[in-house]
């Protein structure tokens, strides 16, 4: 299935604009079968738009995004989902009146079969399917050390708690990657470095390659095994930690340039 | 009833067990798996539900896991030890350890790599069984300074897939090469088991040891089973009874609650599924046996005490009324007194309405075997449960010769640390105790004191006269019953050589609601112990101001007749758990309030002595002097940073002409 070059998910050229604002001009970027992929940039350097053309939120103009050599580029966000890409949100996307587990099985609906009416005829249709589906999400929730507050309702947790969920939901449609935008912002220290285990644990365990979109150069330095540079829609730099952080260009964008009298 | 009598009652048919020639933990297992086979054992919280093992089950996974430490070389005689939190695998490993006559050791998960290596070296460790990443982390950063350690196994694989030391091994692992080695040797373990003695080592606890080295104690299987059976004789206990297994066993009390008595009773344990729900735990399995330390029902107690304040009015004052209830009935039953009908008629109302919720609440509802495991809690957080209606009882005794007293039968003191304890005449004569002339306690009988590991200096050092010496300061009252003071290190020397607790008159006369702070006086210059006292302004004005006594400011109030009798009265309920020489004799009330921003107090509000025995030194001199009032000039800091002096009449109280005076 997968190409020989070793990608698991390519972007070539692509290209958005929305009126005369170029959000991304021609990128280009790939995922290998098994990495942590930081995107990184300047506000407004196009890295939210990156993802959200990957997993069909937003149709590129130009260019074409492949999945397992799938070209997904007019497919619509929920087919993609099903293909296997979860993502997570810089906003939080959840039910905040459910419980934790009712977020996560909501997050394993495309797993499920029966049907009201089957509810209602025989239970152990149904009866069946949950135990299977509740195994899941508890082992997402052993995975993730959420176990002290499984049923404790998602609106009355803490915002790091929450994004713990909300990461919870996107590993119970057991993707083949896993897309997060900004998983790390508005965290405390601890919270992020709880949140960085776990990314590499995800990788590590499950082995699910991760595309990260954060602003922590800390974090992206400690855990991405690439990184892809991006300002104002542009790639600027691609490499592994070290030559990003020497790369001139990238410290032009992130500190700024002498303006020339 | 005599205490023997009440004894062989409680036992019942328990010892029985022993006539059978057990006398090992793993002996015992065998014995219990084949008895009672599918019954229930252990159950931990698993994926959300709680998954049960039954004797055979525990028995076959000790059995594996015995003959995999075989097959690694662990031979008799040398050392396991496990470190992690409270988890099946944990107690698997220790059965499994002494079943091929290996001693067990536990640590603390919370220990440093540092203080583990000292622990490792000092057992002769060869084999760490590990719960998880955190702790094999640990092990392996000291790896190298651990000559004797051969093996490192893990039962939680979490975040340990990449790991590749030639050391690390699963637990799954050793059971499969145990199994192994079963197939070729299908009695080697029941042999193994055979032939441990009840003289053997079972375990070493390291004692934490304020001053020095810690130094591991020998708790021999006899001195497990003598201890279980010290409980099981002073009050009935169920079989098949639901405990929580929380304290940790690297603590010698859980190798005798959750270790032994559980095996031997047998108690269905269960393992909380994480230190953060514990408190979830305890409901869901209707928990009727629980062993905490001080420390933590001190916080369960706060807990309802906080979630109190955040209910709304009319929650808060159904709270009050019914915890006044539940005091009035079941402390006045705790102390064998007559309770009023009132009281009686208004029980059920306030059982139903506030009681039997708060129990099922808290998960204490089915609870009728609870422990404060160690010595000094506050009377006041055990009036606290006992109101609720959990008949929370003190257990206290030493690592070294077990358990001595527990508040036995239904009436019983809370400030005293219970009855002594009978000793069934299969492990030895009964306790004995003596109180050294310095209070210390000394005890003998049981199955006696094994010894320190390896340190025969410090456990010679521990015996007089053939009594194990504790380090414990204690006061029998006129009833005979014990009372706790303080380590004996903690106590202070007068000049009459007299040495009384500090700690223990501060924190008790810190319990009254009218005492804010106290400092107790007493040094090798000083012949008696004396007070200086912060009333606590709130309460002693409220108290005041329903006896329409009239006051104006803090010192009016802290100088009033009344409110001296009244904090005298204070003292003199102290007093009476005080030995002679130890009781506070003369006490004064500071005319100002202490205050952190004066530095008599630290931030976290604890008296700075030193600083304040300079600072009130004039106050002190002239009560050790047997004045009965004198001017005293206190400087003070106003809070816009001016200096001034307070000028005040301060009067210094005597207990024993005052008691004389007005009786």
């Amino acid at each position: 299935m997968v190409r020989e070059n070793g990608y698991l998910m390519r972007a070539e050229a692509v290209s958005l604009r929305f009126g005369g604002v170029i959000a991304l001009a021609d990128v280009s970027v790939n995922l290998g079968r098994s990495e942590i992929l930081a995107v990184i940039g300047p506000n407004g350097a196009g890295k939210s738009c990156l993802l959200n053309c990957m997993n069909g939120f937003y149709r590129p103009q130009e260019g074409r995004i492949y999945f397992q050599d799938l070209d997904i580029t007019r497919m619509r966000s929920h087919h993609i989902a099903k293909l296997g890409v979860a993502r997570t949100f810089q906003g939080i996307q959840l039910f905040p009146g459910l419980s934790v587990i009712d977020n996560l099985l909501a997050g394993r609906h495309i797993y499920m079969k029966t049907n009201p009416v089957q509810g209602f005829l025989y239970r152990l249709w149904t009866h069946r399917e949950e135990m299977r589906e509740r195994r899941k999400v508890e082992e997402i929730i052993d995975f993730l050390e959420i176990k002290h507050i499984r049923h404790a309702l998602v609106g009355a947790l803490s915002y790091g708690l929450r994004k713990r969920v909300d990461l919870g939901r996107a590993l119970a449609m057991e993707p083949k990657v896993l897309l997060m935008d900004e998983p790390m912002a508005g965290m405390n220290l601890e919270e992020k470095e709880d949140m960085a285990r776990f990314v590499i644990d995800i990788r590590e365990a499950m082995d699910i390659p991760v595309v990260i979109v954060e602003h922590d150069m800390q974090v992206v330095m400690d855990i991405a095994d690439r990184i892809y540079v991006l300002n104002w829609g542009n790639v600027i730099a691609e490499g592994n930690p070290e030559s990003i952080k020497r790369n001139p260009e990238v410290i032009q964008a992130y500190l700024g340039e002498e303006r020339r009298k | 009833m005599n205490i023997a009598e009440e004894a062989t009652k409680n036992w019942g048919d328990l010892p029985k067990i022993f006539d059978g020639g057990i006398e090992t933990l793993p002996q015992l297992l065998l014995y219990q798996a084949q008895r009672l086979g599918d019954r229930t054992f252990h159950r931990k919280k698993d994926f959300g539900i709680w998954q049960r093992y039954s004797f055979n089950d525990v028995l076959e996974n000790v059995k594996n896991f015995a003959m995999g430490l075989s097959a690694l070389g662990v031979k008799r005689g040398e050392t396991v030890t496990m470190v992690g939190e409270n988890e099946p695998e944990l107690f698997w490993s220790e059965y499994a350890a002494q079943a091929i006559g290996a001693k067990a050791v536990c640590l603390y998960p919370d220990f440093t790599p540092a203080q583990m290596e000292y622990l490792l070296n000092h057992s002769e460790t060869v084999v760490a069984v590990c719960e998880d990443q955190e702790q094999v982390d640990k092990v392996l950063e000291i790896e190298g300074k651990l000559p004797l350690v051969h093996h490192i196994i893990y039962w939680d694989d979490r975040g340990m897939w990449k790991y590749n030391h030639p050391k690390l091994l699963t637990f799954k692992q050793v059971q499969e090469r145990g199994k192994k080695a079963i197939q070729e040797n299908p009695d080697k373990f029941e042999k193994e088991v055979a032939a441990g003695k009840g003289e053997d080592p079972a375990v070493i606890s390291y004692t934490s040891g304020t001053t020095g080295l810690p130094k591991g104690c020998i708790m021999t299987y006899n001195n497990l089973f003598d201890t279980a059976l010290r409980v099981a004789g002073s009050m009935p206990i169920k079989p098949f009874t639901q405990a929580l297994s929380y304290i940790s066993p690297a603590w010698a009390a859980e190798q005798m609650f959750g270790v032994t008595q559980g095996l031997l009773t047998p108690f269905v344990v269960n393992f909380p599924e994480e230190p953060e729900t514990v408190q979830e735990n305890l409901r869901e399995i209707g928990t009727e046996a629980v062993t905490f330390t001080p420390r933590q029902w001190e916080s369960l107690a706060s807990l309802v005490e906080s979630k109190m304040l955040d209910a709304g009015p009319i929650r808060r004052w159904f709270f009050g009324w019914g915890m006044a209830v539940g005091r009035k009935v079941n402390l006045a039953e705790l102390e064998g007194k007559k309770v009023s009908l009132v009281w009686r008629f208004l029980y059920p109302l306030a059982e139903k309405l506030v009681l039997h919720p708060l129990r099922d609440n808290l998960g204490l509802q089915a609870a009728y075997y609870t422990q404060s495991g160690g010595s000094g809690m506050a009377p006041d957080v055990f009036r606290f449960f006992h109101a609720m209606g959990v008949k929370l009882r003190n257990v206290f005794g030493t690592t070294e010769m077990g358990l001595f007293t527990l508040h036995q039968g239904e009436t019983y003191d809370l400030e005293t640390v219970g009855k002594w304890m009978p000793i069934h005449p299969r492990f030895g004569p009964p306790l004995e105790y003596r109180v050294s002339e310095q209070g210390e306690l000394l005890v003998k009988g049981g199955s006696g004191f094994a010894g320190y590991y390896k340190n025969p200096e410090a456990t010679a050092n521990r015996m007089v006269d053939g009594y194990y010496s504790t380090g414990d300061a204690v006061y029998m009252t006129e009833k005979k019953e014990m009372v706790y003071l303080d380590r004996l290190e903690d106590m202070r020397k007068l000049s009459t050589d007299h040495s009384y607790p500090p700690q223990f008159i501060e924190n008790r006369l810190r319990f009254s609601p009218f005492i804010k702070e106290v400092m107790t006086l007493g040094d090798e210059k000083k012949p008696f112990v004396s007070a200086m006292i912060n009333i606590d302004m709130g309460t002693v004005g409220l108290w005041a101001e329903q006896r329409s006594i009239g006051y104006t400011t803090f010192t009016d109030l802290s100088q009033n007749p009344r409110v001296r009798d009244l904090i005298r009265r204070e003292v003199a309920k102290v007093n009476y758990f005080l030995p002679e020489g130890s009781k506070v004799i003369r006490f004064f009330n500071l005319p100002k309030e202490l205050d952190p921003d004066e530095d008599e107090l630290t931030r976290s509000r604890k008296i700075r002595r030193g600083f304040l025995e300079q600072k009130y030194a004039d106050f002190i001199a002239a009560t050790y002097e047997g004045k009965k009032e004198f001017q005293a000039r206190v400087p003070v800091r106003y809070q816009d940073g001016r200096v001034g002096t307070l000028n005040a009449t301060v009067y210094i109280n005597d207990l024993e002409t005052e008691e004389k005076e007005n009786p």
